[in-house]
């Protein structure tokens, strides 16, 4: 979609400013410091550059006037012809063209003297050169200075038009000066026109905006039109001429009945087919103004005739756009502004005459098929016989009734919170409406990790609930439990059964031991050598059986086996005495209840840790001395050798800051920012 | 009746909010406003919570529910879990669960008797969905569109969808969610629509982008403020044809 926004152009400077501008960024973006003894290249390349760069401000300044200015031949006609009425086309385009002819004239003026510059044998010809091509430049920018004012006068009249899309959905109001349209607009949209008892008060366009139907209007008050020919009209008449021309819009053609405009209606008639030409294929109403000083029916016959006759005309209106002939509404409509009778009538035929052509053409485009879904409202087909009923609570239907009747303002967050200093100071709470059984747990604060354990991970809602359930049916297995008691007694036994009961669980303890020794860790190390024991048999419990076998005490033989056992260095620590044998036990814990919660709540500590250099079994070290060499000889070969130390990247290390050749006396060639 | 307001300069209230038959989550802002329209209209029927999901605002895409649950995405902290238990009423169900796609607002549609769903949910999501919000399930895409919980509204007693959805996928929809359906836009001319607005039984909040057009197709669709779904074929036709053409 075209947009038409006029207020945006940037400022047309004149001549004056615009050589200012221009010479001081060359001044302040070149470079300045020129040395007659530097080499003569270099000489003419540095005013080169000033020329050149004046020049590419001066194009790009004016590149900016010529496109951001409309043509008047690329926009809509409207506005073509509009800033035609306003500013005179031909003068506008001369003005434009000035500025072309300007661009094109510094850009040869720059190039003449960059290639005289290339002849430029010192630095003084240079500078002349360069001084007479910017001269020149600033010339023919003087000679435009009257176009350039001239446009910027034009771009701050554009930027006061009132912007009107040429497109949109638009009510036009014209007639005779002083017949009441702009006190309508006002009464109609919030466009707030000055409103005065003589003719010609609105000199140009003006829009305000209503709404109908869900969609905005765009409401054109236009000056008034003298019945005149066409060549004699003013320009605040051409404004309304050409908006009548070119928009497709509602027209309202206002006609002031009772005569106080100063105008009769035989006058008002006779413009009105003057210019009927003008509304063709425009949903045209005729609006019978002023009906408070002189109502429609109390017309003199004469009257009468003329105003059937615009009604007849503008009911071809409604036939030429295929509508029903038969149908007068909303053609001719009285009403009185003075008093507000009929004002919203007439919005409202204007509007919905304006709708209905608008929706028959849009009917007939072919962008209709790709909306057409929007405008269908698919209703289910029952596919089984299920309720779904909406759910509304019965206290919304309660409001709704009540609402009629009266609402009490509930006192809002929002209010607290400018009671309570504002947005950024207050802070609700988010517990105030927690529903909970008791309302003063609302503010209990809850851990969130306790014993090490996160709380929510045991939180359960109906954990009451299932602890009860699991009660109860403990409660059931325990009252079983009393009934049948089943438990292999050997009582109930005959011997030969006993016997074999023994002998089965004989044999299964010394299955479960002979797996155990199978699985046997590097605790049970082997003091018999491995090729004399394969089964693993020798064990210091087996020494013990046999040893009291024969009737001897086998502790000492045992602690000896064990003391020389390679295992004993790498020995788990014993299990240390009781923790309530050493405490007072239950007694203690009535005085001190804080202290066992604390004791729950405590991690659990870290043990001991080994010395590194300590002998594990099945690392095979023989003592923790050969395991402290050979973790120095591990630790040596991952060490990072030092290179012999020389230069490396980690090293610290300061460039020269001025390097000598660089910074003492006259270079040949070399680079003057190095200084 | 259908409210306009923003969150934050932002018109996508859709995804700062959820509102259901039952309860209302509102996420937590700067300022009281947003929370306060909501209160205003709502606090005397429903409960209105302000709440986090998984430490963000955007909990109407990050969460789905209708009057008898809420599904939470496993991005939900405990905290925020145990503060939505502790201000909803116990008949509605609160339900974390493990889904890959933790945006379950913009997977899941529904009202208090169907859901549509993202056609790559888990098995056990769908069965969760079944169970916790009880509705029956189906698997859809709107125009082409598999985020069905960002490109439609629908409440019990009407939905909007996509603009772009075709008039038998709307008959079809329709059948299958057994609510009158239109197709239509939020935000001036924004697709998303749920994103742009959310809407229960009796009330609707829209973004304040949301033209009058827009906003009397939402109330005759949703049948608020007894307006009819029929409307926007007769009364309104005009209208419509000559905004959107």
């Amino acid at each position: 979609m075209v947009q038409y926004n006029f207020k945006k152009m940037t400022v047309v400077p004149s001549g004056k400013d615009f050589i200012d501008i221009i010479l001081s960024r060359t001044q302040r973006q070149t470079p300045t410091v020129v040395h007659k003894g530097y080499a003569i290249s270099r000489l003419r390349q540095f005013y080169m550059r000033k020329v050149k760069y004046t020049q590419q401000n001066f194009h790009e300044k004016l590149s900016t006037i010529i496109d951001e200015f409309p043509r008047l031949d690329d926009i809509h006609p409207f506005y073509g012809d509009l800033l035609h009425v306003l500013y005179n086309k031909d003068h506008y385009k001369l003005a434009l063209g000035q500025i072309n002819t300007a661009r094109n004239l510094i850009g040869k003026i720059s190039k003449d003297y960059v290639k005289l510059l290339k002849y430029g044998d010192s630095l003084y010809r240079c500078k002349c050169l360069k001084v007479a091509a910017l001269g020149r430049m600033c010339t023919v920018i003087k000679r435009i200075g009257p176009s350039l004012a001239y446009l910027e006068q034009i771009r701050q009249h554009m930027a006061r038009l009132p912007s009107i899309d040429p497109n949109t959905r638009t009510v036009l109001i014209c007639g005779y000066p002083n017949v009441g349209k702009s006190s309508f607009i006002n009464k109609i949209t919030r466009a707030d026109v000055d409103v005065q008892p003589y003719a010609f008060t609105t000199k140009s366009l003006f829009v305000g905006h209503t709404d109908y139907k869900y969609l905005r209007y765009q409401v054109i008050d236009t000056p008034g039109i003298l019945d005149r020919p066409f060549e004699d009209r003013n320009i605040i008449e051409m404004c309304s001429i050409t908006a009548l021309a070119h928009l497709r819009a509602a027209v309202l053609f206002f006609l002031d009945i009772s005569g106080s405009c100063g105008y009769s209606i035989a006058q008002q008639a006779a413009l009105f087919h003057s210019i009927k030409s003008l509304f063709m294929n425009k949903p045209l109403i005729i609006v019978c103004n002023k009906t408070d000083l002189q109502p429609l029916e109390g017309i003199s016959e004469e009257d009468k005739k003329l105003v059937t006759e615009m009604k007849a005309e503008a009911m071809k209106t409604v036939i030429g756009q295929g509508g029903e002939a038969t149908n007068d509404e909303g053609v001719l409509l009285t009403m009185s502004t003075l008093t507000e009778e009929g004002v919203i009538a007439v919005k409202n035929a204007a509007c919905e005459r304006l709708l209905n052509q608008r929706v028959e053409l849009k009917m007939k485009s072919k962008k209709i098929n790709d909306c057409l879904n929007r405008f269908h409202v698919a209703m289910p087909k029952p596919r089984d016989n299920k309720e779904r009923p909406p759910c509304i609570p019965q206290a919304v239907l309660e409001a709704k009734a009540k609402q009629a009747a009266e609402k009490e303002k509930r006192n809002t967050e929002r209010d607290l919170e400018n009671e309570n200093g504002g947005a950024g100071v207050y802070s609700a709470s988010l517990k105030k409406n927690y529903i909970l059984a008791n309302d003063e747990w609302k503010e209990d604060v809850m851990p969130e990790i306790l014993d090490g354990h996160n709380i929510y991970d045991f939180v359960d809602p109906d954990i009451l609930h299932r602890l009860e359930e699991l009660e109860r049916e403990e409660g059931h297995r325990q009252a079983e439990e009393g009934d049948d008691d089943f438990e292999m007694d050997g009582l109930e036994l005959t011997p030969e059964e006993q016997k074999t009961l023994a002998e089965i669980r004989k044999k299964k303890s010394l299955l479960i031991q002979q797996h155990r020794i199978k699985k046997s860790t590097a605790e049970s190390r082997p003091t018999v050598p491995r090729k004399f024991d394969k089964d693993r048999k020798f064990t210091t419990k087996r020494m013990g059986r046999q040893l009291s076998k024969l009737g001897l005490d086998p502790t000492k033989a045992i602690n000896r086996a064990r003391s020389r056992s390679v295992s004993t260095r790498g020995r788990k620590r014993e299990r240390s005495l009781d923790r309530d044998d050493t405490d007072g036990g239950d007694a203690m814990d009535v005085d001190t209840p804080n202290k066992k919660q604390r004791m729950l709540s405590r991690s659990r500590s870290r043990s001991r840790s080994r010395p590194p250099t300590e002998v594990v079994p099945g690392e095979g070290f023989k003592d923790s001395a050969q395991k402290a060499k050979a973790l120095q000889k591990a630790n040596k070969s991952n060490k990072m050798r030092n290179k012999n130390a020389r230069r490396g990247e980690a090293d610290r290390v300061i460039p020269t800051l001025k390097p000598k050749h660089l910074f003492s006396g006259k270079r040949s060639i070399g680079k003057t920012q190095r200084r | 009746m259908a409210t306009r307001l923003q969150f934050e300069n932002s018109c996508e209230v859709g995804v700062f909010s959820k509102l259901t038959n039952a309860y209302c989550l509102v996420s937590i802002g700067g300022s009281e406003n947003f929370y306060s329209t909501f209160e205003a209209e709502l606090a005397d029927v429903i409960p209105v919570v302000k709440t986090s999901i998984g430490g963000t605002r955007i909990i109407g895409r990050l969460c789905a529910g209708n009057k008898n649950g809420l599904l939470l995405p496993h991005t939900t902290t405990d905290q925020e879990l145990q503060h939505l238990r502790n201000s909803l009423p116990d008949h509605v169900v609160v339900q974390r669960i493990e889904e890959r796609l933790s945006a379950l607002g913009n997977c899941i549609a529904c009202n208090d008797h169907v859901a549509l769903t993202h056609t790559d949910l888990d098995r056990e999501t769908e069965e969760m969905i079944a169970d916790v919000l009880g509705v029956e399930v189906f698997r859809q895409t709107i125009a082409g569109n598999i985020l069905v919980g960002s490109y439609c509204a629908f409440t019990n007693r009407g939905g909007m969808v996509h603009p772009h959805t075709s008039v038998e996928d709307l008959d079809e929809l329709s059948t299958l969610l057994q609510v009158p359906l239109v197709a239509g836009t939020v935000n001036r001319g924004s697709e998303v629509i749920a994103a742009g607005m959310t809407v229960n039984d009796w009330t609707a909040f829209c973004g304040s982008d949301t033209t009058a057009t827009e906003l009397s197709v939402i109330e005759s669709v949703f049948k608020l403020r007894e307006a009819q779904p029929s409307a926007i074929v007769d009364e309104m036709r005009k209208s419509l044809i000559d905004s959107y053409v």
